[in-house]
């Protein structure tokens, strides 16, 4: 269905376009109206079927959460994907790479993209 | 090119196309714009069916973890989808807020006691997230019953005015359903959520002052507790729901409490606290007031308002500014890194609008899911 009613929508507006050029030429006289009329309305449609469907986004995957992980004695950081169970504050088992020492976990978030800046 | 005036043979056509069209719209205009706002309203409809759905299955998906069979864990949520809570009659204000509160206090027990008789096995804290999701479940189901009742009036009656204001706030419906639609996903999860800044600013700026869970004092009222905190020579109530199970307690009642506990000795009440954001504005922007930062149907801020007023204490809010889709979804990281800013502002109010040896309240509003104490 997609590509099908985008070539049509890409021929019905050529067509309509050479109906309408056609409309204008001086000699073909009174037959003009009509022909106005008639590449008008093959262009629309044409337009109609290639712009159809185009407002139906992508659904997005949801973004993935991630959890911080802080050492509580020197900066060691760490940032791993959200485990079931996880929470902000949550003190854990596991010890520092570096000094050994307790750690904590400090976030648990998403990055959502920025939208586009607005003019104001 | 030539139209109209002179005319060759078949300008008649023309003509007629033209008369036809202004008959047909000023005849039947109406019908047609009518179908395509149906049309609209349609097409939202289905979006919000099909999130409404999800949500329920994603409810009893989690709701079965905890000891009971789909089938029957599918019949008690639909049961319950249509729950409702009948406000408190207006008309004879006077003591309108008690009665509210009460009204909600019997509300809670009875999802506490749906959730515990559907989840045998579940933990304190899985619990309190199990009503939440029930809650957004049924958010979305209400949101589709309601749009789903106006289409279908609409579409019966031909009322013109019906049908308009729907198709008209359809966009700012869709953008909430999907808003708790997303949401779902933290808080059968338990995930932190937008709205527990509050929570976490207090928490964070306890410890900095020795708190640890081990002495924070529970259930001043239902679900709120404090860390008792020394502040350069202030005591400092530092209090928030307990978490983190997914609750927002009774904060404004705790306040009550702890002001008359001390008669005389609060010198000030600082209140934090998750805000909408205007569109344009900063997501995670810290901004600060006068008054009581708490967003429940009434008691709570009444409760933090009148013990303020008859104890002439200051009173100051400091909120972070999210849209609606990061107050309920999980916590944005740009609402997280306004922490700092956050505790900072604090400790200036405390600073300079209090003296060694005052007594302040500092309470984190807001829905503790997702955050330790
Ligand atoms: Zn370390």
């Amino acid at each position: 269905m997609g590509i099908i009613s985008k070539i049509l929508g890409v021929v019905l507006t050529a067509s309509g376009a050479l109906i309408l050029t056609h409309a204008m030429d001086p000699n073909v006289g009174s037959l003009s109206f009509v022909l106005f009329v008639v590449g008008l309305l093959v262009m629309s449609v044409g337009f109609g079927l290639l712009t159809a469907g185009k407002q139906k986004k992508e659904v997005k995957a949801s973004l993935p959460t991630v959890t911080e992980i802080r050492c509580n004695g020197c900066d060691f950081k760490e940032i791993r994907d959200y485990e079931k169970g996880d929470y902000i504050l949550k003190p854990l088992e596991m010890k520092c790479p570096k000094c050994s020492g307790k750690m904590t976990i400090e976030g648990v978030y998403v990055v959502r993209e920025e939208p586009d800046k607005d003019r104001f | 090119m030539q139209i109209g005036l002179d005319g060759g043979e078949y300008s008649w056509v023309l003509n007629l196309v033209f008369f036809a069209f202004i008959m047909i719209m000023s005849l039947y205009g109406q019908k047609i714009q009518m179908w395509q706002w149906l049309k609209q309203i349609e097409a939202g409809l289905i979006e919000l069916k099909r999130m409404a759905i999800e949500s329920r299955q994603s409810a009893i998906d989690t709701f079965k973890e905890h000891g009971t069979e789909e089938e029957e864990v599918a019949k008690e949520i639909d049961r319950w989808l249509d729950y409702f809570t009948i406000m408190p009659v207006d008309l004879d204000p006077a003591g309108i807020l008690k009665r509210l509160d009460h009204l909600l206090d019997q509300r809670r027990d009875r999802f506490q006691e749906f959730v515990t008789d559907l989840t045998p096995d579940a933990s304190n804290s899985e619990r309190m997230n199990l009503e939440n999701t029930l809650e957004v479940t049924q958010v979305l189901s209400l949101i589709f019953r309601i749009v789903r009742h106006f289409y279908l009036l609409g579409k019966k009656t031909g009322s013109t005015i019906m049908v308009m204001q729907v198709q008209m706030i359809m966009p700012e419906l869709l953008r909430l359903a999907k808003a708790y639609s997303d949401a779902m996903d933290a808080f059968s999860q338990g995930k932190p959520i937008g709205d527990g800044i509050g929570p976490l600013v207090v928490t964070k700026l306890a410890r900095e002052y020795d708190a640890t869970p081990e002495t924070y004092v529970h259930e001043v009222t239902k679900e709120v507790g404090y860390y008792p905190i020394e502040v350069e020579g202030r005591t400092v109530y530092a209090m928030r729901a307990t978490g983190p199970g997914g609750t927002v307690g009774k904060p404004g009642f705790a306040v009550k409490k702890i002001v008359e506990d001390n008669k005389g000795k609060i010198a000030r009440i600082i209140t934090v606290d998750a805000a909408l954001k205007l569109e344009g504005e900063e997501m995670g922007r810290v901004s600060e007031g006068t008054g009581a930062a708490i967003g429940d149907p009434g008691p709570e801020k009444h409760a933090i308002e009148q013990a303020a007023t008859d104890n002439q204490i200051g009173i100051e809010a400091i909120v972070v500014k999210e849209d609606e889709a990061a107050a309920v979804g999980v916590l944005d990281k740009r609402v997280l890194d306004s922490l700092p800013e956050v505790i900072d502002r604090i400790k200036i109010a405390i600073r300079k609008r209090t003296k060694p040896g005052d007594k302040i309240i500092l309470v984190g509003i807001g829905n503790t899911i997702g955050i330790g104490l």
